[in-house]
């Protein structure tokens, strides 16, 4: 079930809440997992004999590892061989499976998740779980399912003790889910229904104005798509007793690539910086094994994303990006700050065709376009769509820059802004009445790009 | 305000505000139109879809809900609801322009009923009011190319079909009220028009226009554009009946279902029980059936084969003062099997009148 949707909204969320909040202290964590079961299951009960069969290999695994943490070279040769044959499933059901029904959703996220776990165990970061229902809520944890944030094994450990309930974890919970439901029906869904009527023309016909247009709203709608699911899974994950990490943090605007793929779905990158590459590189490398380490934790990230050869080179292309930024370029984008902006932003929109294009040939297509050696500089289409949008266009790029999250915190601080908090009940009301509008819609895109 | 109040606060409102979605949509709950799940819907996700969709239609303060966020987007920039153009004086649905196949085989039905029947046949091809009245759309507003279109297809007919150019009758005289402002089908008016020239070139006299008493049936009529917007800044239809005192008398009314029932309506073409309901547009040949046969007291030997969809309905009257029978086939219902949907050896002429859009999804 959809956290986005009017049967989990509504009808849903109220119950769990309820249930989570009277019941006693020790069901408390059976209840997460049983409802988690039940919601991933919703509709397509058969989903969960996968999710299933995962955490019960990882358990196995998790102890066989623990077991053999002396015989480097046979509990090397078990963990290589979860890695390939997890990361090979994963990608062929990607790949295969078509269709939302049978479609595992969530199989990106639990997937890292699981050899994670795993890996830690190996690398002795902790030990490896006994309880298989406490293995079995880290895996399933239903808020982070749909986009992360990646929560590692360690610190989900950590907050497994008995907590008392709080009206604080409700009260942020439910504000923080409430903004992620709103980024994601109100600003994703409208930037997702924009991008697909652009990609309606075909893009031999594409004006340099519906290029860019197309490039930008596509971005916007990933963002927001992926921002909105994290915010809500945080805030979820608050209000049932658990601090999940952040996972994006305002990128747009930022002068270097460098900077924003620091604010760029941030416990994913982590993941892949703590059990890939200094796993695989090491903590002390020489330059030319710190890049190329670099280079090829980007092209995995890429591959993660989805599994065409675009997906891939979109992380090529940020790997040697950021190899240039750290050899060569970061002192001069530092000081030219205007410069950075610049070609941050040029770049990454050149980037992110990559992540929608059918092809390479498409994208080909497309960056001729940007460039202005398509049909015109710009058509009917274009200047149609940039009329009818440029005002939502505008108010996205601004909320996801950093500029808008200095702005309410530093308003935050202050006398007037801590005066004004009475009236945060009132901004919960407006983006949930907000949310349900722009729900009514029914233009709900789910994933339409990204099957994770 | 002592933070713990305030989360405390923060929390009542919310649910306040949950409370009052779930009762109201508890109020509005429609039994009947609640998704019920079988042993294979539960297990195949149909029955959790269906129960998605019910809660978005059905939900608490739908209207108002929906209001403010069409109202927010019209703010912003946006031009259209729903796929429907919000202009000063009409909503206007925006023509889909991919996926239509090419002309020809957007003419073949027609060529082939003519090649093998070889009666005469006619083909009224109807624009919407989105390509008449294409000039008040948004600037740069993308539509699809009806007039066109229908030229094309007009162009691949066989010899002996002959088409009628609805776009011009009605362009020519799109100062006057020939389509609803807040439906997506023409009034009775524009349908007069067209007939006007469609059945003279069918052979015979049209009725003139001062013959007919026109009433209004209703003026507050809100069509199906208005239910898929809500959008209530522009003005409300008129829908008119005309009457032709000493015209023709219809005699007998049979509809043919699909299911292969058979209601005899007696002597009553309109559906007089339509107008309270919020599908006022039945009103001209009531409940929708795949088959309708009209009998009249004029005895010429006259007999019309009528292929339709809904923007013929209020012809039908019209038409009727020229034929002995009529028989109409829904092509919107019949699609492929309407060939063997009556036997056209019965019949003496055979009209085609379908909107161009509808023709589109047809086929």
């Amino acid at each position: 079930m959809y956290l986005s949707s009017f049967t989990f909204t509504v009808a849903v969320l109220p119950v769990l809440l309820l249930c989570y909040y009277l019941i006693p202290g020790k069901a408390r964590r059976s209840f997460l997992l049983i409802a988690g079961l039940l919601l991933y299951g919703w509709g397509s009960p058969v989903r969960v004999l996968y999710l299933a069969a995962c955490v019960m290999y990882d358990y196995g695994t998790g102890l066989l590892l623990e077991k053999w943490q002396e015989k480097r070279a046979l509990s090397t040769c078990v963990l290589a061989f979860s890695a390939v044959m997890q990361a090979g499933a994963m990608a062929w059901i990607r790949g295969s499976v078509s269709g939302d029904l049978l479609f595992p959703f969530g199989i990106a996220i639990y997937t890292l998740q699981g050899l994670g776990y795993l890996i830690g165990i190996y690398r002795r970061r902790h030990t490896a779980e006994v309880n298989f229902a406490r293995l079995a809520l880290y895996l399933t944890l239903f808020p982070v399912l749909y986009a992360g944030p990646l929560l590692s094994f360690v610190e989900f450990r950590e907050q497994l003790d008995e907590k008392p309930r709080s009206m604080e974890d409700l009260s942020e919970g439910l504000s923080l889910f409430l903004r992620g439901l709103a980024e994601k029906v109100v600003l994703a869904d409208t930037f997702g229904y924009i991008f697909r009527e652009l990609r309606q023309i075909a893009p031999e016909q594409l004006s340099m104005l519906t290029a860019w247009l197309t490039t930008i709203v596509f971005s916007l709608y990933l963002y927001f798509e992926l921002f909105g699911y994290s915010e809500m899974a945080r805030g979820l994950g608050r209000a049932f007793g658990f601090t999940l990490p952040k996972n994006f943090s305002h990128p747009f605007f930022t002068s270097s690539i460098t900077t924003f793929m620091q604010s760029w779905n941030i416990t994913l990158v982590l993941w892949f910086q703590t059990n890939f590459r200094y796993f695989l590189f090491g903590e002390h490398q020489s330059k030319w094994r710190k890049y190329s380490g670099l280079i090829l934790m980007w092209t995995l990230i890429g591959s993660w994303y989805g599994l065409r050869p675009q997906f891939a080179l979109w992380g090529l292309v940020i790997g040697l990006l950021l190899t240039a930024e750290q050899l060569l370029l970061g002192p001069t984008l530092k000081k030219r700050y205007v410069v950075g902006l610049f070609y941050t932003a040029i770049v990454l929109q050149f980037a992110w065709v990559l992540f929608f294009a059918e092809s390479l040939s498409e994208a080909g297509t497309i960056w001729a376009a940007m460039l202005g050696f398509g049909e015109r500089i710009a058509d009917r289409n274009g200047l149609y769509f940039f009329t009818s949008y440029i005002a939502v266009i505008l108010i996205g790029l601004y909320i996801a820059t950093d500029l808008f999250r200095n702005i309410s915190e530093r308003i935050a601080e202050t006398k007037f802004g801590r005066s004004i908090a009475i009236f945060r009940p009132a901004v919960n009301v407006l983006l949930l009445l907000l949310s349900l509008a722009s729900m009514l819609y029914g233009e709900r895109i789910q994933s339409l790009w990204l099957r994770l | 305000m002592k933070q713990n109040h305030l989360h405390r606060l923060t929390v009542i409102v919310t649910a306040a505000v949950y409370l009052a979605v779930l009762t109201a949509t508890v109020i509005a709950f429609r039994p009947s139109e609640f998704p019920l799940p079988t042993l294979q819907t539960a297990f195949n996700g149909e029955w959790t879809g269906r129960v998605e969709a019910y809660l978005t239609e059905h939900i608490g303060f739908h209207d108002e809900l929906f209001r403010v966020k069409s109202r927010a987007d019209l703010l912003l920039g946006e031009k259209m609801i729903q796929g429907v153009y919000i202009t000063d004086d009409m909503l206007l649905e925006k023509l889909v322009t991919d996926d239509t196949p090419d002309a020809a085989a957007s003419a073949q039905p027609v060529n082939d009923f003519y090649a093998k029947t070889g009666m005469p046949t006619y083909l009224i091809l109807v624009p919407s009011a989105s390509e008449v009245y294409k000039s008040t759309l948004p600037a740069n507003a993308l539509n699809a190319d009806q007039k066109n279109r229908i030229q094309a297809i007009y162009a691949e007919t066989a010899a002996g079909v002959r088409c009628v150019d609805a776009y011009n009758v009605l362009s020519s005289r799109k100062d006057n009220y020939i389509y609803y402002r807040t439906d997506s089908h023409w009034t009775s008016y524009g349908c007069y028009c067209v007939y006007q020239t469609a059945i003279q070139k069918m052979g015979v006299s049209a009725v003139p226009y001062e013959n007919y008493v026109i009433s209004h049936l209703s003026t507050e009529y809100r069509g199906d554009l208005y239910a898929r917007t809500l959008y209530s800044g522009v003005k409300a239809d008129v829908l008119d009946r005309y009457r032709n005192e000493d015209g023709v008398q219809i005699t007998h009314v049979t509809a043919y279902y699909g299911d292969g029932s058979i209601e005899d309506r007696g002597d009553a073409l309109y559906d007089e029980s339509a107008v309270e309901t919020e599908d006022m547009y039945r009103y001209y040949l009531g409940k929708p059936c795949e088959k309708l046969v009209i009998q009249t007291n004029l005895d010429n030997g006259r007999k019309l084969l009528l292929y339709k969809d809904d923007f013929a309905d209020c012809m039908i009257p019209f038409l009727a003062e020229h034929y002995s029978e009529i028989c109409i086939i829904d092509l919107t219902r019949m699609r492929s099997a309407y060939l063997t949907a009556a036997d056209p050896a019965d019949y003496t002429q055979a009209l085609f009148l379908c909107s161009m859009e509808a023709w589109d999804q047809i086929w």
